[in-house]
């Protein structure tokens, strides 16, 4: 048996030591055009800011794919001949597979405006992306950063500890709605502008302003204004990976990830799909992508399983998360709903819903909890850290607000003599 | 809770290029002159550390009694934990536990390791040092050292290593020494902050680690126990009495000088700042075997880890704290010195130094939780 896994991402490795785990004998081959070695993506911010170097990312040893017996392919695949089973290199090699896992991941979101493709253009999401912006970013120039979601928080945050300006332009009428409210917004709004960044919000991109050399001058807001920019970075989302399999037998969806069933299998036979570039179902019904490390990693694993011909079905739980929008670390679990739409406008309250809300005086801190009906469904932390494991039990156990205020110091994770959660007298629920 | 960014690999000096082999090889020398001496071979017939020493004190009119270059030796130890505890409070301050847990290691070496042992001196009493103990301490656990100081003394010392020292050490982990007290770890953790990603987290480093360690451990055991059978027969037995000095030298030689001064410090540049801690220190070793057995543990939150790898590469110690926090598994290390600084690197605030129980199901992923919501 000859597994072949397109991706050495944590989708790609997490499968291929499910398969090992289970399966001493089979040939495992892991297909690469990236890095040789596993390195963890959420963590290129901190290889471009110095802090660590690209190998201290790599989460396992680099004994592990001899010990694993695991193969190492590197190239760039064209095309999948899924009748003839094998993976087409750019150029012209074949690689043959049994069994085939897809975990190719995804890439920045084209920037849709125009005269944004060329030099100083950049995107935050590969290993090449990286390298590139590495290259490019000299202290003192004027970076734009376009997008306000995780990508862009932590683009402005490495180009601004580099010595760059940076302008932080966001769509939306404030940061990240998808996940933040207005209160919480502002507060992170504030700690960014507190560390020198130039937050625009409600500032669509109007076209990028090259000089006659073709350098990148300004990016042009709708409205007319110029922002004066020496590089423009699009971190407006990203986007599975799949062109090579455009116009296959592989079916893909408008949005252009792999379509999968519950076990992860795509439309042809022998190949699975995990991770960014696959279609999942959502706890809402919708299929999309799960653009996220832990669920990639599960997903990874799940596909492992499901390749041995174990009958699974890929379920995400109830939803959590956490990032760090510089110093402001986030943790979410539940359904937190927003309270803005995709298209910027404003999203009604769900009915029967109320939110216990609370700014920590003094602080960039609060705190959010979310209650449907008597029980509470969702909390959204911020600036303090919390242990989501507590808050998902709370919410399958129903527990109500009350017994949720009562208990919440119980949940709390910060370092050793950090100021503990209590309740302050501005704590209000709407 | 990490304030912004570090930039560590980008200075040469952290990151193991020509300013930190040079300033390895400066403190090398430096070690070897203070512990050394004059050194004939090398041409230098005279006690060069001594000599400033000498000249300083009188430049400054000091008491003879402290003309003397471990005066000097403590003055520079001091200065340089106090210069590093403002680095690392302007760095890592943001953090309540890094702030009280820096204040409190200089606090320790100004008033313990340097002003009151320069108060006894000057008062012409034995200098006695307060913060340090058997074992890491040897000497304080030899009859003619520690029964030649008062009463007081002699309780402070033995009550410490026997009673207090392993009781701590059970309710509270090794950290309440190792980076709250002890001035090896107190300079590690201050002057040698630009350096603690330097220790090597492979799994052989582990298994020379506990070798080592637990070697030098039985050392420091059998030497205090040599120095004590000729305590109590040497008058009778002079070949034993030979025998026992020699042993008494040669572990002041070969830990107390070369290990924990020469190597210890002189390697902070290229192998990090713990080496002596880590490798070699009997005190570690014994506290860290209480630690095993006792309160402390790093809690880990289920799968949240985004195997960034900033916790593994600040850990001094060199343990790969990531591989725990990816496996979800809360742990305790009998190395951890409970510096905290993974818990504060975690992007995504993954660690949490603890000595209470585990509340939340240990080992075990979230589950899937199946919510109508």
């Amino acid at each position: 048996m000859h597994y072949a896994i397109l991706g050495n991402g944590v989708a790609g490795i997490e499968a291929a030591l499910g398969l090992r785990a289970r399966d001493s004998e089979a040939r495992i081959t892991l297909v690469s055009a990236e890095h040789e070695h596993f390195f963890s993506r959420p963590a290129l911010m901190y290889v471009f800011a110095g802090q660590t170097t690209l190998r201290d990312t790599e989460p396992y040893d680099r004994g592990l794919y001899d010990r694993m017996r695991f193969e190492r392919r590197s190239g760039r695949v064209a095309s999948l001949d899924a009748p003839g089973h094998a993976l087409v290199f750019d150029d012209g090699s074949r690689l043959g597979y049994d069994k085939l896992l897809l975990a190719v991941g995804s890439k920045g979101r084209c920037a849709p405006w125009p005269d944004a493709e060329g030099e100083g253009l950049h995107y935050f999401v590969t290993l090449r992306d990286l390298e590139a912006l590495d290259r490019a970013a000299r202290k003192g120039m004027r970076a734009a950063v376009v997008g306000g979601g995780l990508i862009g928080v932590e683009v402005a945050e490495i180009l601004h500890d580099r010595g760059l300006h940076v302008t932080f332009v966001i769509r939306e009428g404030w940061y990240f709605p998808a996940a933040l409210d207005a209160n919480e917004s502002a507060l992170v709004a504030e700690h960014m502008r507190d560390h020198g960044i130039d937050v625009r919000t409600g500032a669509t991109v109007d076209r990028v302003v090259r000089a006659d050399d073709g350098r990148i001058r300004a990016l042009r807001l709708a409205g007319g204004v110029e922002l004066a920019a020496d590089l423009v970075v699009s971190s407006i989302g990203v986007e599975p990976s799949t062109g090579f399999l455009a116009g296959g037998a592989l079916k893909l969806a408008a949005n252009g990830a792999v379509e999968t069933d519950d076990a992860l299998r795509t439309s042809v036979p022998d190949v699975w799909a995990a991770g960014d570039c696959a279609n999942v179902t959502w706890v809402d019904a919708s299929r999309r992508p799960e653009q996220l490390w832990y669920t990639a990693r599960d997903q990874g694993r799940a596909a492992a399983r499901s390749m041995l011909g174990d009958e699974i079905a890929y379920h995400r739980g109830t939803w959590y998360n956490s990032a760090k929008f510089f110093d402001l670390e986030w943790t979410t679990a539940g359904h937190v709903p927003a309270t803005v739409g995709p298209d910027g406008s404003a999203v009604a309250p769900l009915p029967g819903y109320r939110t216990w809300f609370q700014r920590v005086p003094g602080r960039f801190e609060s705190q959010r909890i979310v209650v449907k009906g008597d029980r509470v469904v969702g909390f959204n932390m911020l600036g303090s850290r919390w242990n989501h494991e507590p808050f998902l039990e709370w919410i399958h156990e129903r527990r109500s607000l009350e017994w949720v205020l009562k208990h919440l110091a119980q949940a709390q994770f910060d370092e050793e003599l950090s100021p503990g959660f209590r309740i302050h007298a501005g704590a209000s629920v709407s | 809770m990490q304030a912004g960014l570090m930039n560590t690999y980008q200075q040469p000096m952290s990151s193991r290029l020509w300013p930190a082999w040079v300033l390895s090889a400066l403190l090398f020398a430096a070690y070897v002159l203070l512990y050394f001496g004059p050194l004939p071979a090398l041409g230098l017939r005279f006690d060069l550390l001594q000599r400033v020493a000498e000249v300083a004190g009188q430049a400054l009119g000091l008491p003879v009694v402290l003309h003397s270059k471990w005066i000097l030796y403590g003055t520079v130890y001091t200065l340089a934990m106090i210069a590093g505890g403002a680095f690392v409070l302007r760095r890592h301050g943001n953090s309540r536990y890094q702030r009280v847990r820096t204040v409190t290691v200089v606090a320790v070496q100004v008033l313990f390791a340097f002003m009151l042992p320069i108060v006894l001196q000057v008062f012409g009493r034995k200098e006695y040092y307060f913060s340090y103990f058997w074992p890491l301490k040897i000497e304080y656990f030899y009859p003619s050292v520690i029964l030649e100081q008062p009463f007081l003394i002699v309780f402070w010392s033995f009550a410490g290593s026997l009673v207090a020292f392993p009781l701590l050490a059970y309710f509270l982990g090794k950290r309440f020494y190792c980076s709250w007290v002890c001035g090896c770890g107190g300079l590690a953790n201050t002057a040698g902050e630009p350096f603690r990603h330097l220790s090597s987290k492979s799994a052989r480093a582990w298994s020379i680690e506990k070798v080592s360690i637990h070697t030098v451990l039985f050392l420091a055991l059998v030497a205090t126990a040599i120095v004590w059978i000729n305590w109590a027969v040497g008058r009778a037995h002079p070949d034993f009495a030979r025998f026992a000095f020699q042993v008494q030298d040669w572990y002041g030689f070969a830990i107390g000088a070369m290990f924990a001064g020469v190597l210890g410090v002189g390697l902070y540049p290229l192998m990090g700042t713990r080496v002596w801690c880590r490798f070699g220190c009997p005190m570690a070793a014994l506290l860290g075997l209480v630690q095993k057995l006792g309160r402390f543990r790093i809690t880990v939150k289920k799968d949240m880890c985004i195997s960034c790898g900033n916790c593994s590469t600040y850990c001094e110690m060199g343990i790969d704290v990531r591989a725990y926090a990816m496996a979800n598994q809360s742990f305790t290390r009998a190395s951890c010195v409970g510096c905290g600084m993974c818990a504060h690197v975690c992007p995504r605030g993954v660690l949490k130094l603890e000595n209470k129980p585990l509340r939340w199901k240990a080992g075990q992923p979230i589950r899937v939780y199946a919510v109508d919501l």
